[in-house]
C-alpha cells in the first residue's frame, strides 16, 4: 500500500510539472470564462444596434406609408425609421450607395389582394432584421386597415392582437413538483456539461495513461519498475494519480465557470436565457458524480491495458482507436438523447456499461427513470469495471514484458498462460 | 545460508525450452558469471531470479526463502536494455525507484548524492536524463540498480557501451560491492571481465548449462595447447615437430604454436634450443574466450 502512494505521488508530480498540461488547463479556463460571459456579451452587443433608415418612393400607396410611419413612431425605441424619400428608384439607389439609407421599400398595387405587394430592396439580400420588422409592421397596418371598417371595440382589438402563449411543463410521476421550463433548461445545461466533462476527462486522461505506460515500456524503464513494485500496484497507482490530476483540472475549470456565471452582471443575462443555477437537483448531482467516477475508472483501466501491450508510442493511436470509438458513440448518443431522453435507443444503451455514464446521467437529468433502473445500470457498470480492472491488470502484467510488434489476442492469451499470471 | 540458490529450474515457452535444468549457487561477496551466446537463456534466467516470470520446474531461494514480494527490496537489477525516464530529473526518478524498493526519501536522497559524488558527477542531480551522454546515462542506470543497497544484484551486460575509463570505474565499484558482501550475478560477452571478476561461472548453450564450476577448475579441464616462443634467430622446421598442429609466425621472431598435448611443448623447446638462444618460452593455459568458443562452437555442430 505504501508503494501505491509512492506511485500516485510520482505520477501526479510529473503531471503537474508538465508545461503542456499547465498550458492546456489555462487555455480551457480562458475558454470557459469567455463562454460563461457570452450571454452578457450578446446582450451588450445586441443593444448597440444603430437606427436603420429605410427609404420609399414618393407617391406609392401614401396611406400605407403613413400607417407604417405611425407604427414605427409608436414604438418606444424603434430601431427603424421610414424617413427618406426619393422621386424614383434610381435616386434611392444612389442614397444606398452613399450610405444614407439601409434600403428602400416599393409598394406595387395589387387589386386582387386588396393590399399592395411590398418589396424591400437592400444590399444584403438575406435575413436582415429590417425585413422582419417591416413584415410585422405591414401586417399590423393591414390588420388595422381591414378591421377599421368592422367596427370592433378597443377591447376586441386588444384580444385579437394578443399573441398565443404556449409553455411546456414537464410532469413527474414520483413527486409532486414537475419541472418548469427554466428548471428543464437548467437540467439540459447541466447534463450537457456533465457529459462533455466526462468525455473530455476520459479522452484526455485515458490517452495520458496509455501514452505514459507505452513510453515507460519503450524507454525500457519498465523493466526496472516491474522488478520493484507489483504491476497491479503500478497500474492502479498510475490510474488513480492521473484521476486526481484530472479532477483537479476539472475542479479548476468548473470553478472558473461557476465564478464567471455568478458574477453580478451575468445573473440577469442567465435568467433571461432561462437558466437558473439554484434549481439544480441534488440527486442529479450525486448521480453525476457517481457515474463520473465509475465511468472514468472503467475507461482508464482499458486505456492502461492497451497502453501496456503496445511497445512504441507511434503505434498507440491505432491501438486505442476502439476505445476512442466507444466513448464517441456514448457521447453522440447522449447528444442525440438531449432532445429525446426516453427513446428506446437511449434507454437500452443506458444499461450498456460503456455508455451508461453518459446516458444514465442524461436520463436522470431530463426524464424520470425509476430508481431500480439507476441501480441496475450502476450494478452492471460496477461489475464490468471490476472485471475489466482484473483483466486489465493481467494484460498489463503480461503486456509490459512483451516487446516487438503488437501481439494479437491469441498471442496475448498464450503469453498470459506462459507467465502464469 | 546461501544468498542465492537456483535449483534445477526449467522454463518452457510454448514450443521451445528456454532454460533447461539450471542449478547454481552464489555465496556472499561473490560475482557469479552467467555466460552464453545470444538467445542461450541468460535473460530468461535473470528474469526468473527477479521474479518477473516463474520457473515451470525447480526453485529459487534467497537466503533460504522462496520468492515473495518482500524479496524485491533486496534485489537490484541492471537490465541489458538500458532505460530511464528521459524527461524526468535524475534525482526525481532515482529517489522514486529507491522508494519503490522500500527506502525512505531522505535515505535515498543521501545515497544518491553519495553515489553521484563517487562517480564524480554531482552536477547531474538536477539534470534530465535526456540531457546526459550515453555513458553518463549508464552511470545513472547503475546507480538506479544499487541505490537501495541490495544484497543481490543482477547485472545484464554491465559494462556495454562504456569507454575504457568508465569501464575501469564501474569495475572497481563492482569489486567494492563484492567486497562489502553483495552477491552479484553477472552476464557479459567480454570474457576478460569474467576472468577478472568471477569466481564461478556457468556457460549456457541453447538453454542447457554446458559448463559449470570455478574458472580455475574449468581451465584445468582444458589442456594447455598453446605455446609462445621467441628466439634470437629464426627457427626452421617447427611445423615438422611431431604433435604440432599449427604454427603462426609473428613479427620479431615470435611464434605461436598450437600443440596436440602439453608434453609436445618440451619437444618444441628442445627443437628451438638446438638452433639458437630462446628469449621467451611459455606454455599457456587456455583463455576463457577460447573455452567459450570451443564449448559453444563444438556444441553447435
Amino acid at each position: 500500500m505504501n508503494n501505491l502512494g509512492t506511485v500516485i505521488s510520482f505520477t501526479m508530480r510529473n503531471k503537474l510539472r508538465n508545461k503542456s498540461f499547465l498550458i492546456t488547463t489555462l487555455v480551457m479556463v480562458i475558454l470557459v470564462v469567455v463562454a460563461g460571459n457570452v450571454p452578457y456579451l450578446i446582450e451588450k452587443l445586441g443593444g448597440e444596434e444603430k437606427v436603420k433608415i429605410v427609404g420609399y418612393v414618393e407617391g406609392q400607396s401614401p396611406e400605407i406609408i403613413a400607417g407604417l410611419q405611425g407604427y414605427f413612431g409608436q414604438q418606444a425605441n424603434a430601431k427603424m425609421l421610414l424617413a427618406s424619400q426619393g422621386a424614383d428608384e434610381d435616386e434611392l439607389k444612389r442614397q444606398i450607395a452613399d450610405g444614407e439609407i439601409a434600403g428602400y421599400l416599393t409598394l406595387e398595387a395589387d387589386d386582387a389582394a386588396g393590399f399592395p405587394i411590398a418589396v424591400y430592396h437592400s444590399k444584403d439580400a438575406f435575413g436582415s432584421s429590417v425585413s422582419q420588422a417591416l413584415t410585422a409592421a405591414l401586417q399590423a397596418v393591414k390588420t388595422d386597415m381591414v378591421v377599421k371598417d368592422a367596427g370592433l371595440s378597443e377591447e376586441q382589438m386588444q384580444k385579437l392582437l394578443m399573441p398565443v402563449q404556449l409553455s411546456t411543463q414537464k410532469i413527474s410521476l414520483t413527486d409532486e413538483n414537475g419541472k418548469t421550463e427554466s428548471e428543464l433548461g437548467t437540467a439540459i445545461g447541466l447534463t450537457y456539461v456533465v457529459v462533455i466533462l466526462l468525455f473530455m476527462a476520459v479522452m484526455i486522461s485515458g490517452q495520458l495513461i496509455a501514452t505514459e505506460i507505452t513510453s515507460e515500456k519503450s524507454s525500457r524503464v519498465m523493466e526496472i519498475i516491474v522488478t520493484s513494485v507489483s504491476p497491479l500496484v503500478q497500474m492502479f497507482g498510475k490510474v488513480i494519480g492521473t484521476f486526481i490530476v484530472a479532477i483537479l483540472q476539472i475542479a479548476v475549470i468548473v470553478g472558473a465557470m461557476v465564478v464567471s456565471l455568478n458574477l453580478p452582471h451575468n445573473a440577469d443575462a442567465l435568467q433571461n436565457f432561462g437558466i437558473r443555477l439554484d434549481t439544480i437537483e441534488p440527486a442529479m448531482l450525486v448521480v453525476s458524480v457517481v457515474y463520473f467516477l465509475i465511468g472514468f475508472f472503467l475507461y482508464a483501466v482499458l486505456f492502461a491495458a492497451v497502453g501496456s501491450i503496445v511497445s512504441r508510442t507511434e503505434d498507440l493511436g491505432q491501438a486505442v482507436m476502439p476505445i476512442t470509438i466507444l466513448t464517441l458513440i456514448g457521447f453522440y448518443i447522449a447528444m442525440f438523447g438531449l432532445s429525446t431522453p426516453e427513446s428506446t435507443l437511449v434507454v437500452v444503451c443506458s444499461y450498456i456499461p460503456f455508455f451508461s455514464p453518459f446516458l444514465m446521467v442524461l436520463r436522470v437529468g431530463l426524464s424520470e427513470p425509476g430508481w431500480w433502473e439507476v441501480w441496475v445500470s450502476l450494478g452492471i457498470m460496477l461489475v464490468t469495471t471490476l472485471l475489466l480492472g482484473w483483466l486489465s491488470a493481467k494484460i498489463y502484467r503480461t503486456g509490459v514484458l512483451m516487446y516487438g510488434k503488437r501481439p494479437s489476442v491469441k498471442e496475448l492469451i498464450k503469453a498470459m498462460r506462459m507467465y502464469k499470471v | 545460508m546461501q544468498p542465492l540458490k537456483v535449483e534445477g529450474i526449467v522454463k518452457r515457452y510454448a514450443d521451445k525450452t528456454a532454460v533447461n535444468q539450471l542449478s547454481f549457487e552464489v555465496s556472499e561477496g561473490e560475482i557469479y558469471g552467467l555466460l552464453g551466446a545470444n538467445g542461450a537463456g541468460k535473460t530468461t534466467t535473470m528474469r526468473m531470479i527477479l521474479g518477473l516470470i516463474f520457473p515451470d520446474e525447480g526453485q529459487i531461494s534467497y537466503f533460504g526463502e522462496r520468492y515473495s514480494k518482500s524479496q524485491l527490496q533486496m534485489l537490484g537489477y541492471l537490465p541489458e536494455e538500458r532505460g530511464m525516464y528521459p524527461k524526468i530529473r535524475v534525482s526525481d526518478q532515482i529517489i522514486y525507484l529507491a522508494q519503490l524498493r522500500g527506502m525512505s526519501r531522505k535515505d535515498a536522497d543521501a545515497n544518491l548524492k553519495r553515489w553521484l559524488e563517487r562517480f564524480q558527477v554531482p552536477e547531474y542531480y538536477d539534470k534530465k536524463v535526456e540531457e546526459l551522454s550515453k555513458g553518463n546515462q549508464q552511470k545513472i542506470q547503475f546507480i538506479a540498480a544499487v541505490i537501495h543497497n541490495p544484497r543481490i544484484i543482477i547485472m545484464d551486460e554491465a559494462f556495454s557501451g562504456l569507454d575504457p575509463v568508465n569501464v575501469e570505474l564501474l569495475k572497481t565499484t563492482v569489486k567494492e560491492l563484492r567486497d562489502s558482501g553483495t552477491s552479484i550475478v553477472f552476464s557479459t560477452h567480454r570474457m576478460e571481465h569474467v576472468e577478472e571478476l568471477c569466481r564461478n561461472i556457468t556457460i549456457m548453450h541453447k538453454s542447457n548449462p554446458v559448463l559449470q564450476g570455478s574458472i580455475r577448475d574449468i581451465k584445468k579441464r582444458f589442456p594447455q595447447e598453446r605455446v609462445i616462443l621467441a628466439t634470437e634467430q629464426p627457427v626452421a622446421g617447427l611445423a615438422s615437430v611431431p604433435g604440432v598442429v599449427e604454427v603462426t609466425t609473428h613479427e620479431h621472431g615470435h611464434y605461436e604454436l598450437k600443440i596436440r598435448e602439453p608434453e609436445v611443448a618440451q619437444d618444441v623447446l628442445r627443437h628451438a634450443l638446438a638452433q639458437g638462444a630462446v628469449r621467451r618460452f611459455e606454455l599457456l593455459e587456455p583463455t576463457l574466450n577460447e573455452i567459450f568458443i570451443k564449448t559453444v562452437g563444438e556444441n553447435h555442430e
